[in-house]
């Protein structure tokens, strides 16, 4: 299950060995990822830097939320945001610093974020291009590169609609550059009111959990109405959190993250995986529920379980799922049924019976795939479940926001687990580097991404499909 | 001491400090126990009282002798010669120690559990046990405490050690476990996030010891200092560290203790020290029915932490105000303050932050901030930097100089701010009685 391509490019005498023999081989770099617990300062000590079109309403708690995580703050050319980021950064023992053409010779930023926020004309596509231009050369190695912007609920203005819209293909375009370094891109659009639910985000995405994850456009809004705010330690303590599929892979991995972060989780899963289940929930302290939940009455069992030995339920995660892969032609009733009953049916089912006694605050997660935004040779079934899900989420979404849930799906794609490491190898080799960081991704990192989801930060985040894929090229 | 109900306010009612000398030097042969058991025999003179009344001591220690006890306070109570019946625990919370030793005897008086307590610290950082190279202990140990052991195996040692490496110890210091750093390198980093200059520290420092100088000069100390006779027969009559003539020029010339370009000296930054210091906490009515006049009582006190990784001295600046707003009181109700002085960039620091208003919104959860305080404003007989920190004896000499000082300058209140190792801190607001 190791990429024999990362473990070479760890080991430096056989990166040597490959430039001096001239194999145009680009190995891809061994992303950083954050093993701890969720930290206070999560990019402590690191250097950031921040530019803008000019001063907008995400100015003040960008300031704050980079002080806080405990980031050193570097503001590109303009005085006045510069000044406001002194004011909210002093307490924090945090002023930044002007940057200059003499320090960016100097500087390795962890972090380069740009508030394009006032983007109002084609012409401050520009400006876009010249903070990038100079800084992205200097990214670290596992840096961030985040672009700031605001999607207006309906535009009306059409030039500035192009002009919001040119920014997604720049980022994506510019995740590819900088994948090769191990470094992730993403556009988070921020509703006009919304400006201080960015920064749970901002500490994910610039955090060394979000390591697998480039080329997202996502959106923080007001939707999810909560007066609750967010915590940045042990975020889901003492939540009640049901996953499916937990015995093994993804599943497992997700539980444990859970279950670090302070949630009791119930860890459910069939009756062949007992033994892998137990073990796990005895690691965990968790709950383990065998449950088969294409059962025609899985939802009353899992209901019953929860109701008797909890006051409700926190956080769902709907993991499970399966491939029975074939050609359309020679796709039987058996394997459509049996891919659409798991991935799909029984999920809504099982939801759909647990929704009521969803607590406020809660949320759904739901794991869908790439495959299913960009489809499949041989998976039609798989992708018909997976696409159900999407449309399942963002309508759900709408139904529970009003009592604080928040409702997203996850789509991953080349993950190393048991099931990816069946494929065969060139095509699993074709599928690990077709994306902007050429390699698979981990369970932890679906893992990293559903804990934010579930954490009461995310409560800008709802009926949102975020890819876990390194930037695949394909489904973009 | 049955049946003590009635709840009293516990007070101060004297106390008595060592001079505070340089380590490794005049006081070198004695160690963290010894200096503790000299202050406490000396309290004891002071202030006579009948020694059935004495219910217990409450030590503060960080240097422990390790080997010889666990429990130094009582091991003090043993050798000042109070009557063995008198029980001890020791407290070690760092920097904080002497301070915590006083208020946990005041919570007990005030809970009723004792009418006369012994509170106080010391330190010897001259006594810090010298690690034995690991690589030492492990290739000799077995030789040495094996009874099977022949000659052969010792000369077979002596083969097996790498000279000079394995014999010779390392130099102790001041470093935090979690992140390894030199306590002075935590306080370099925090001059430069809070932008306190070089000639800031240096000032600071200049006046911690003009301060102090002239507290020694015009016998102000002598109110708390006893002269301390040592083992090979010196008689210690007051602070060394003190520098009186020095001057801006000379401490501007130091070079940086901490890191090649950092603005931290050996001037504005306080020395290791040996010293104790011990204070008489009493319940009020006892304290008069025995015939001594009170000096001051505690308003609040407030412990907290902060996360050694980030700034590892700004503790203060959270525990002070919560001190104060635990009192019920505003800056202005404050006459003095006594802050701890580890580093002057330390304490620029945290005054810095209780005065922005920017902190006390964002930090505090408060309108406004207390007010600004000016470095000229706090510790009016100088602090660390000039007097020397021995680690336990720092919050004890802080709260017996300003119980002291409330009836000398006729002032009511004292606000005591301390930082510490790992990021703990703690605050006081004393008022005279």
């Amino acid at each position: 299950m190791t990429d024999f391509l990362v473990e070479i490019g760890k080991n430096d005498i056989a990166k040597k060995l490959i430039k001096s023999m001239g194999i145009p081989l680009s190995l891809p770099k061994d992303l950083k990822r954050d093993k701890m617990e969720w930290q206070e300062h999560p990019i402590l000590d690191l250097p950031v830097i921040f530019g803008s079109i000019k001063g907008s309403d995400l100015t003040i708690p960008v300031a704050q939320s980079f002080a806080r995580m405990g980031a050193n703050t570097w503001v590109f050319q303009n005085e006045k945001i510069f000044q406001t980021f002194v004011n909210q950064g002093s307490p924090w023992g945090r002023t930044p610093e002007i940057l200059d053409d003499k320090i960016i010779a100097k500087i390795k930023p962890h972090a380069i974020v740009f508030d394009a926020t006032e983007i109002n004309a084609l012409d401050d596509l520009s400006l876009v291009h010249e903070f990038f231009h100079k800084l992205i050369p200097k990214l670290n190695n596992c840096g961030r590169a985040i672009i700031l912007a605001r999607k207006p609920m309906e535009i009306y203005d059409p030039i500035k609609a192009g002009a919001i819209h040119a920014l997604e293909g720049f980022m994506r375009s510019m995740g590819r550059e900088i994948g090769k370094n191990g470094s992730t891109t993403q556009l988070i659009y921020v509703d006009k009111g919304s400006e201080n639910r960015l920064e749970p985000v901002l500490r994910f995405f610039m955090s060394y959990r979000s390591s697998y994850i480039s080329g997202q456009s996502l959106h923080v809004t007001s939707k999810v109405i909560t007066d609750n705010s967010p915590s940045f330690i042990r975020p889901i303590d003492g939540k009640v959190a049901l996953v499916t599929g937990a015995a093994r892979g993804i599943g497992a991995e997700i539980s444990k993250s859970l279950s670090r972060e302070g949630a009791n989780v119930i860890c459910m899963d069939l009756g062949g995986e007992g033994e892998h289940l137990s073990k796990l929930s005895d690691e965990l302290c968790a709950t383990p529920l065998i449950c088969d939940i294409t059962d025609k009455n899985s939802h009353n069992i899992i209901l019953d379980f929860i109701l008797k030995r909890f006051d409700g339920i926190d956080i769902i995660i709907h993991n499970a799922g399966i491939t029975r892969d074939k050609t359309l032609a020679k796709m039987d009733k058996s394997l459509w049924d049996k891919t659409l009953d798991v991935n799909l049916i029984s999920l809504v089912r099982i939801n759909e019976a647990l929704k009521p006694h969803i607590k406020k605050d809660g949320r759904i997660i739901c794991m869908s795939s790439v495959t299913g935004i960009a489809g499949n040779i041989g998976q039609t079934n798989y992708s018909t479940s997976k696409a159900g899900i999407i449309g399942y989420v963002k309508a759900l979404s709408l139904d529970l926001r009003e009592k604080g849930v928040s409702v997203n799906a996850i789509a991953p794609g080349f993950i190393e687990t048991q099931m990816t490491a069946k494929i065969p190898f060139m095509t699993r080799e074709a599928a690990r580097r077709l994306c902007n960081l050429s390699q698979g991704g981990l369970p932890y990192d679906v893992a990293e991404l559903v804990t934010f989801l579930s954490s009461p930060g995310a409560y800008g985040i709802t009926g949102e499909v975020i890819r876990v894929c390194g930037g695949s090229f394909i489904g973009a | 001491m049955n049946n003590v109900t009635k709840k009293s306010r516990a007070v101060i009612v004297g106390g008595v400090r060592t001079p505070f000398v340089k380590s490794f030097g005049v006081f070198m042969e004695m160690d963290t126990i010894a200096l503790g058991a000299t202050v406490v025999k000396e309290l004891l003179k002071k202030y006579p009282i009948p020694w059935k009344e004495i219910n217990s001591l409450v030590w503060g220690g960080v240097i422990l002798p390790t080997g010889a006890a666990a429990n130094i306070g009582r091991e003090i109570v043993f050798d000042s010669g109070i009557p063995p019946t008198v029980d001890a625990i020791t407290i070690t919370r760092v920097c904080t120690s002497g301070l915590n030793a006083i208020t946990l005897a005041a919570a007990a008086i005030e809970r009723g559990e004792a009418d006369v307590i012994i509170a106080g610290g010391s330190d010897s950082t001259s006594n810090t046990e010298v690690v034995m190279p690991k690589n030492l202990v492990y290739k000799a140990a077995p030789v040495v405490m094996s009874a099977k052991s022949t000659m052969k195996d010792y000369f077979q040692l002596l083969w097996s050690l790498n000279l000079p490496d394995d014999i010779i110890p390392k130099r102790p210091s001041i470093r935090e476990r979690t992140t390894g750093e030199l306590m002075g390198e935590a306080a370099e980093k925090m001059a430069i996030r809070n932008n306190i200059t070089r000639i800031e520290q240096d000032k600071f420092a200049l006046q911690s010891h003009k301060r102090a100088a002239k507290a020694i000069e015009t016998g102000r100390f002598a109110k708390e200092v006893i002269p301390v006779d040592t083992p090979n027969g010196n008689r210690v009559y007051v602070d060394n560290i003190v520098r009186g003539d020095t001057t801006i020029e000379k401490l501007s010339k130091l070079s940086p203790a901490f890191s090649k370009n950092g603005t931290l000296t050996a001037g504005n930054s306080s020395s290791l020290t040996d010293g104790a210091c011990a204070v008489l906490v009493m319940n009020e009515e006892k304290a008069k029915s025995l015939g001594f006049t009170p000096l001051a009582a505690f308003r609040s006190w407030s412990y907290g932490a902060v996360d050694p990784r980030d700034q590892l001295l700004i503790g203060p600046a959270f525990s002070m105000p919560d001190a104060l707003i635990k009192a019920g009181m505003s800056l202005k109700d404050i006459d003095l303050i006594d802050v701890h002085e580890a580093f002057a960039a330390q304490v620029l620091s945290v005054i810095k932050m209780i005065g922005d208003d920017e902190f006390a919104k964002q930090r505090l959860n408060l309108e406004k901030a207390f007010g600004i305080i000016n470095p000229e404003d706090i510790n009016v007989h100088g602090g660390s930097i000039a007097l020397g920190h021995p680690f336990a004896a720092t919050g004890a000499r802080m709260a017996l100089t300003m119980a002291n000082e409330f009836k000398i300058s006729n002032k009511a209140t004292a606000l005591l701010g301390i930082c510490g190792a790992g990021g703990v801190s703690a605050a006081a607001v004393l008022e005279a009685v």
